[in-house]
């Protein structure tokens, strides 16, 4: 299971007016455990005024580059995204879980392949892995990229896809879609819609050539996108998709309520929430689970291995305080967000409130 | 990946909306709870299946009756246990802790052969209920591999298309292999069903491994089809998917002539 581990900022590059580079070095005997596969993601965690939050930024250096860099784009209201752009500094550490993301194709060394990108904004991080690494280490074979930002002001690593054009001619197409920005040519012009998307494969690329189309970016454009490649002639098989925006919430700082005490003898009103729906019943302490209660209530409340192992039945106590039996799936800082096994979880207090929605 | 931002208006879409129209999740980090535990439970279902399949089929190695089927026999052993791993490594993903896992339930056990197993799970074993009874020799090992295998192969046709990119591509990569699995119990069929009592022996097998198989595919009526329809972590109804084996086994069956 995936440790949090102290990386060490060697550089902060600022790459756009709001999102910088930062490049992090693990120690040395986690060094291993960084090597990451082009298109993967680090997850960092931090404290603010008390509450926890962990946030996931693609890495957006090539296998070739011997570091680990992520791009932050600032976002407004955003806690660690304007934290990292105005107070991080070099010689500072952060907390990063090791590489995750399946965003990515084997490398053929000897292979021809005709990839395609598509970025939205700050979803060009890990599609620049990707392409800075099949450039070195897939020689015959070439890459689209197609990239849509409002306007060339807020282009990330512009320079930098600039210049691997260059370094690799002919084998980097680039074009900038610009939403806000009038261009030579109308179709790099506005939004990508399926229009856009027919001309696109009319005028410039060549759906035949292409064995894999990766896509980040918000989520209306993914699946514009997507369905276009479909249409012409694309398989599930050659799509593959990163998430740009997560609609998860933040963890919130509710205080953890798993300290052990003796669950005394009585009954306790418990409140579920599941599905956007609240139940409340009585159930007895004499041992039985949050997650069996719930059950014999007519819940349907997710669960499978029943023994405190597989985080299938997670939910999050939000009132009152439960003891775990045995626990071997949750990390110690989502126990001190709160979140319980509910199949491992025993009533202590007379009142019980717990949610699966969170 | 981001998992800080900020969308203007027109680039909003909420998560339910995205799933409804074919959106694909593609990791932990932008999984919501809900989604989360059905796809753990899923995943759950498959590995515990082919854990206990696995496990099950290990006897029939000693009973193969050439080295050919002794091979076959091992393989579908093998690949079955590499299956639940692939599956399980997923499900390590959101935190399940893996030695623990493939401990947590006697794969090996079974009930009685006349045993009325309901098709819900048993505890907190998720295998489907078909991997509960016990297989008795070679030529009910065959007949229950080759209907299951089908069955699997229809249920992963189905299941390649989940909204969980990750898991969808595993199970890409597993379905040759499972569909290979099938067919080495349809080439032990064909060889099976021409002798006279081996061919009775295979028919009261049939009899015994269909309705029992034809189970696994759940119930007609299932509100969670429809949720997990709604998340895109499945799209063909139970019914279609039973009907469609149904028919693929009874073609197999009858140029074998073994209804």
């Amino acid at each position: 299971m995936a440790r949090f581990h102290s990386l060490e900022v060697t550089d902060i590059r600022r790459d756009t007016r709001d999102a910088v580079v930062v490049t992090l070095r693990p120690d040395a005997p986690d060094a291993d455990a960084f090597s990451f596969i082009q298109g993967q993601y680090l997850t960092f965690r931090r404290d603010f005024d008390g509450e926890e939050l962990r946030r996931s930024y693609s890495i957006c250096a090539g296998l070739d580059e011997g570091c680990l860099k992520v791009g932050i784009k600032r976002v407004d209201g955003g806690a660690f995204s304007t934290w990292a752009n105005e107070e991080l500094k070099v010689g500072d550490r952060l907390d990063a879980m090791t590489p995750m993301g399946r965003f990515h194709t084997e490398l053929q060394p000897a292979a021809a392949k005709g990839y395609l990108g598509f970025a939205g904004g700050s979803g060009i991080t890990p599609v620049l892995s990707i392409i800075k690494t099949v450039l070195a280490r897939e020689p015959d074979s070439t890459f689209t990229l197609i990239y849509a930002n409002r306007q060339t002001s807020s282009i990330m690593f512009r320079e930098e896809l600039e210049d691997l054009k260059n370094q690799h001619l002919g084998r980097l197409s680039l074009i900038h879609i610009l939403e806000t920005e009038t261009q030579e040519i109308d179709l790099f012009t506005g939004r990508i819609d399926a229009e856009k998307m027919d001309l696109l494969f009319k005028l410039w690329i060549d759906a035949e050539e292409v064995d894999t189309a990766f896509i980040c970016g918000p989520e209306p454009m993914m699946l514009t996108i997507a369905e276009s490649l479909r249409k012409h002639g694309l398989t599930d098989e050659q799509i593959r998709f990163e998430l740009f925006a997560s609609s998860q919430p933040g963890r919130a700082k509710t205080k953890a309520a798993s300290r052990a005490a003796a669950a005394a003898a009585g009954t306790c009103e418990l409140s579920v929430t599941l599905d956007g729906t609240t139940r409340n019943f009585q159930m007895q302490k004499d041992g039985m689970s949050v997650l069996e209660a719930a059950v014999a209530n007519a819940l349907d409340a997710p669960y499978a291995c029943k023994a405190g192992v597989c985080s299938t039945c997670r939910a999050r106590v939000l009132e009152g305080e439960v003891e775990m039996e045995v626990n071997h799936a949750l990390e110690d800082y989502e126990v001190r967000a709160g979140y319980v096994l509910s199949c491992q979880c025993i009533p202590v207090s007379d009142k019980v409130v717990i949610s699966y929605d969170e | 990946m981001t998992s800080e931002a900020n969308l203007p208006e027109d680039d909003a879409m909420t998560l339910s909306d995205y799933l409804e129209r074919g959106g694909k999740l593609t990791s932990p980090e932008n999984v919501p709870p809900r989604y989360r535990g059905e796809l753990l439970r899923l995943m759950s279902s498959f590995v515990d299946s082919e854990l206990a399949g696995s496990a099950g089929f290990a006897d029939a190695i000693n009973w193969a009756p050439g080295l050919k089927e002794r091979i076959a026999a091992c393989r579908i052993t093998l690949e079955k246990a590499d299956h639940a791993e692939r599956v399980l490594d997923l499900m390590g993903d959101f935190g399940t802790d893996k030695a623990l896992y493939n401990k947590a339930h006697s794969w090996s056990a079974r009930q009685e052969r006349d045993a009325q197993v309901d098709p819900k799970r048993q505890g907190g074993d998720m295998r489907l209920s078909v991997f509960h009874y016990p297989l008795q020799g070679w030529i009910d090992a065959v007949v229950m591999n080759f209907l299951m295998g089908l069955a699997t192969v229809h249920q992963l046709q189905e299941q390649v298309r989940t909204s969980y990119q990750p898991l969808s591509e595993e199970f890409r990569a597993i379905l040759p292999k499972e569909r290979r699995h099938m067919e080495l119990g349809l080439e032990g069929l064909a060889h099976v069903s021409q002798a006279p009592a081996s061919r009775n022996e295979a028919i009261g097998s049939i009899a015994y491994w269909m309705p029992k198989v034809a189970q696994t595919f759940g119930p007609a009526q299932s509100a969670r089809f429809d949720r997990l329809k709604k998340m895109g972590l499945r799209h063909t109804d139970n019914e279609t998917l039973r009907g469609a084996w149904t028919a693929d086994a009874d073609a197999c069956l009858a140029k074998l002539r073994l209804v």
